[in-house]
């Protein structure tokens, strides 16, 4: 039984590595290999599931049309459980072993960070990393070059909330509600921006990861006396702040970032979550661009079900936008150096999901406005138009 | 110099090493992948390091640590600091470095003169969860949560670029290492270790000073995990808390009984099961599968790597290296085996 | 001042609550390590299952039913607790019996494989998307004084007091109860003497499951989502077995709501007035486990084992 069982080991592992491919790594005449890494154990893996589902849609949608000048996107999906290590081990197995052409929607900021030595040594692009973190689009960083970051990051988002707070009440006192890891680090960057240019101090206050009782900092908010409180979590921690100050009957207005725009907080909250604030920075699904109309189209026809529509699948339907566009433009012989030249040539690119992207040689930020939703009846109802 | 080594034999030993050092050159010639196998065998190279010194203080001294982990991350931010902040060469870091960690292990053995067996093992494991928030605390000089880039290593005039210089430069240490934790076993001190595991009244009434003795090993432990600590940050290039989990400090424990307490090739072959294990047969497996029926990556490798775990200890709880007593045993007596002790 | 105290009291309430979380976890560690002195890495994962088998039970009697009533959820619960029943049994069979007589190393590493095994097959039944689980007591709150404390939690505190009242009287005044803590101390003398070992083994893994399972059915609605990272709360818990002493039926519900409480107080009113607090909540737990073990190496309620050469 040993001896059989080292057999097949053996045989799988010298059986993979005899299969060699001509020409550009990940590129035939007819296909296209994309390596994407999720976290599909670990402890966001739900996004495992919502954001490579979202891209395939749309890819299967670009491949039913003809594909890329004729050849068919195909996306192989690595799991890291949310560790970098593993997702080192992802990339490489995906970039020497599968040969993919690029990388795509690579989740988590210290799993996306991880990359870059790889990136760099093996001129692999990676396009639009599933992190909002600003990090990734900081081109003094290593392996910058070969990034494509999409999103506008929490640190925008922090400070396009704080201006619209002091817009709307200039003598507000606002709190910030931040998870206490790379996702939260990136928002106290933004915070410390608008104070100095605000001259406000914010209340800060800590959550770790998968807390689930936030009474000391509510309690905190509350004898500091914020009337405005920024919320950087996912779904579980804007709904149970929002509950625990309904019970303490504390009233403050509450904003949330990106994460938070999530079809359950609403749902979850049900009254105390009336009013709620937040910025996106995509075209909402629900409007009637062209994308989120597609995006509607594509759902209708697969059958989606309604608890996977959402802010996580509309994200990868949302920037496979972008990787189609720039294998668009890598023409019709693609290298990994016409992937990248294609992107830096997008210029006020209009694709109909996102507002307009601008890549240049030295600008990798891919969004760079946003907009606010409210929640109102339990629906997203955007209240401002798009800014800066 | 021959009585030390009376159970085995020697000659395998120079064939053995010169086989570690062939290896590359074999599957480059087998594979064109063989970036990513070297990759996995240079983490398990660090992980075998770290195992070897955790080894030494919970199979040989018997004092549980669920917080080595902890002592990688001290090493791999020590290292990454005075490399790339204060300037030092990588050489000299290599010498600094462990013994910084060592002197924490020192610190982290003062509890251990009172506290005694699990607690021990979550009093570390508390350590590990301290020195995370300490990390993220001191993020003027490691970063915060964010991570730290890390400069590549030049080991004495060569610069040491990509994983096919990692695998000498991680390989050489881990040779090192297991001859020095062979000799450590073997000597006195070793068996002080030993006397202290099997019983410490014992030990103490034949005048084994306990206090010294755990003190030294959890300096050496952490040591080790220095060394691996070191080489960790300057060939992954990039650390982060992440990378430092409490499951990572479980998995350490693991592989050490996987590969059977208390051997010090054990711990070897454990780490290098595990990490194989977990990073290269399992997926390759999963892709094998996949292509006959449709399996999504994640949870079904999760539940593999557990399931072969779960068997694995259930019927060979004395792990590899007594699998592989046993099977030297059996071949020995071969024609005349008692079939019953060896099932 | 009365502010002060208003809060340090609301905060000392909530943290009560979410220390009898922990304090249950922790009666699953300890009944397990008092009987087979294994610490069960898995008790976090039992109570994760506990969770989502009462969510499918719940779901599936409010079809039955054709709505929600509290019979749904008392019917959901009794079903938990069966098949709390049978799911100690197969751990017993799969952990501790081909074990019984290797190290207690090798006990503890299966039951870290198990722990693996528990998520990924939870996560693979149930999928990865995150259920909504539903309270029996809707967001329903007390209110007394100017300190509010929700329905569940009080529910959370009174079950942590009857479980533990109950298996502190099984263990000192029934004859199982007594069996157990002889094969606690000797297990080969017990056997000596004519107790059923492996049927007190299994009687400890059954508890243990049930303990964990009721903690999962308590928390689950507590979380606003439930999803498989609620089993990292076991990790959490641990301190709290510890603190009270691993093996201590009362140390282990003390230690819990020692725990909970520092951890609320220390994120609210102490991190309120001295920042630096911040910096080190989620450890100050530990930092207070060390400093409390340096004293007492066995615990508050432990006893020094005193072991024979």
């Amino acid at each position: 039984m040993k001896r059989i069982v080292s057999i097949i080991i053996l045989s799988t592992l010298f059986w993979t590595g005899c299969e060699n491919r001509e020409g550009s790594p990940g590129i035939t005449d007819t296909e296209i290999l994309i390596g994407n890494i999720q976290d599909l154990s670990g402890p966001i893996k739900e996004l495992g599931l919502l954001i490579p589902a979202g891209s395939n849609m749309y890819l299967d949608y670009i491949n039913e049309q003809g594909g890329v000048h004729g050849r068919q996107i195909k996306m192989l999906v690595e799991d890291h459980q949310y560790n970098p290590q593993k997702s080192v081990v992802a990339a490489k197995k995906l970039i020497e072993k599968d040969q993919v052409f690029c990388l795509y929607n690579v989740v988590g900021t210290s799993p996306a960070e991880a990359l870059r030595p790889i990136l760099e040594e093996s001129g692999v692009p990676l396009i639009a990393p599933a992190t909002m973190s600003s990090s990734m689009a900081d081109m003094s960083r290593q392996a910058a070059q070969y990034i494509f970051h999409t999103d506008a990051g929490y640190d925008l988002q922090t400070r396009v909330l704080i201006d619209y707070i002091l817009e709307n009440n200039p003598d507000a006192v606002i709190g910030l509600c931040y998870q206490d890891d790379d996702y939260g680090a990136n928002a106290l960057q933004g915070c410390a921006e608008a104070e100095s240019n605000h001259s406000i101090s914010v209340q800060k206050e800590a959550f770790q990861r998968g807390a689930t009782d936030f009474v000391g900092q509510t309690m905190n908010f509350m004898k500091g006396g914020c009337t405005d409180v920024i919320i950087g979590g996912i779904v579980r921690e804007p709904v149970t702040i929002m509950k625990t100050a309904q019970a303490m009957n504390y009233k403050p207005n509450f904003y949330g970032l990106i994460p938070t725009v999530d079809p359950r907080v609403g749902l979850l909250a049900g009254e105390v979550g009336e009013g709620f604030i937040a910025p996106y920075h995509a075209y909402y699904p629900d409007s009637d661009e062209s994308g989120p109309t597609l995006y509607r189209e594509l759902c209708d026809k697969n059958n989606v079900p309604a608890k996977m529509r959402g802010i996580y699948h509309y994200y990868g339907f949302a920037t496979a936008h972008v990787l189609v566009e720039g294998l668009r433009r890598a023409g019709k012989f693609p290298t990994r150096e016409r992937l990248i030249k294609g992107l830096e040539t997008l210029n006020n690119w209009e694709s109909g999901v996102f507002p307009p992207i601008t890549y240049s040689r030295n600008d990798h930020t891919g969004v760079e406005s946003l907009y606010l939703l409210q929640l109102q009846g339990g629906k997203q109802i955007a209240i401002t138009d798009w800014r800066d | 110099m021959k009585g030390r080594y009376q159970d085995e034999n020697l000659k395998w030993i120079p064939i053995l090493i010169i086989a570690i050092y062939l290896f590359p050159f074999l599957i480059k010639n087998a594979t064109f992948s063989y970036k990513y196998y070297l990759y996995i065998l240079n983490m398990a190279g660090i992980y075998i390091i770290l195992t070897v010194g955790l080894d030494l203080l919970s199979g040989f001294t018997g004092l549980m640590s669920l917080g080595h982990a902890a002592f990688l991350a001290i090493g791999a931010y020590t290292s990454a600091i005075l490399v790339d902040q204060v300037g030092l060469p990588f050489e000299l870091s290599l010498i600094i470095t462990p013994l910084i960690v060592g002197i924490f292990g020192f610190l982290i053995g003062f509890p251990a003169l009172r506290i005694k067996g699990m607690y021990l093992g979550l009093t570390t494991m508390g350590f590990g969860f301290i020195v995370k928030r300490l990390i993220i605390a001191l993020r003027e000089w490691t970063g915060g949560s964010a991570g730290l880039q890390v400069s590549k290593a030049s080991f004495f005039g060569i610069s040491i670029k990509n994983d096919w210089d990692n695998y000498f430069l991680i390989y050489t240490f881990v040779i090192l290492a297991v001859i020095i934790a062979r000799r450590i076993v073997q000597s006195k001190l070793g068996r002080a270790f030993m006397a202290i595991r099997d019983s410490e009244q014992a030990a103490q009434a034949s005048g084994i000073h306990l206090a010294k003795y755990k003190m030294i090993a959890f300096f050496i432990s952490g040591m080790f995990a220095g060394f691996a600590g070191v080489l960790f940050a300057h060939t992954s290039h990039f650390i982060s808390t992440d990378h430092f989990d409490i499951s990572l400090s479980i998995f350490f424990i693991v592989m050490v009984l996987v590969g059977g307490i208390g051997s010090i090739y054990g711990a070897v072959l454990g780490t290098l099961f595990i990490v194989l294990m977990e990073n290269m047969f399992i997926p390759l497996f999963k892709d094998g599968l996949s292509q006959y029926m449709h399996i999504e990556a994640g949870e079904f490798q999760v539940f593999i790597f557990g399931l072969i775990m779960l068997l694995f200890i259930i019927f060979q709880p004395q792990g590899l290296y007594g699998m592989w007593l046993k099977m030297r045993i059996y071949w020995k007596l071969f024609p005349f085996n008692p079939r019953k002790r060896f099932t | 001042m009365s502010e002060l105290l208003t809060g340090l009291l609301q905060e000392s309430i909530s943290g009560i609550a979410l220390g009898c979380i922990y304090a249950l976890i922790a009666l699953g560690f300890t009944l397990i390590y008092k009987a087979t002195e294994v610490v069960n890495f898995a008790q976090g994962e039992i109570m994760m299952v506990g969770a989502y088998v009462n969510f499918f039970f719940v779901t599936q009697f409010s079809g039955m039913a054709g709505g929600l009533n509290g019979w749904v959820f008392l019917a959901a619960l009794f079903c938990s607790i069966i098949f709390a029943v049978f799911f100690g049994i197969i751990l017993d069979y799969i952990i501790n019996r081909p074990l019984k007589d290797e190290p207690v190393f090798s006990i503890i590493m299966a039951t870290i494989s198990l722990a693996i095994i528990l998520r990924s097959l939870t996560a693979m039944i149930a999928g990865p998307i995150s259920l909504v689980p539903i309270s029996p007591f809707g967001d329903s709150t007390i209110q007394a004084g100017g300190i509010v404390i929700s329905v569940l939690d009080l529910a959370i505190i009174i079950s942590a007091i009857i479980l533990m009242g109950l298996f502190f009287f099984f263990f000192n005044n029934t004859r199982w109860g007594i069996a157990m803590k002889a094969t606690s101390e000797d297990s080969e003398a017990a056997q000596l003497m004519g107790i059923p070992v492996k049927q007190v083994y299994r009687m400890v893994w059954v508890f243990a499951a049930i303990v964990g399972i009721i903690s999962g059915v308590l928390l689950a609605p507590r979380m606003a989502l439930l999803d498989t990272t609620m089993s990292y709360l076991g990790l959490k818990a641990f301190p709290a077995a510890i603190l009270g002493g691993f093996g201590s039926i009362p140390g282990a519900v003390v230690g819990g709501v020692i725990l909970g409480i520092i951890e609320t107080v220390s994120m609210g009113t102490l991190s309120f007035h001295f920042a630096w607090i911040k910096e080190i909540n989620d450890i100050i737990v530990w930092i207070v486990l060390i400093a409390v073990l340096m004293i007492r190496p066995d615990g508050l309620f432990g006893i020094a084992k005193v072991k024979r050469v």
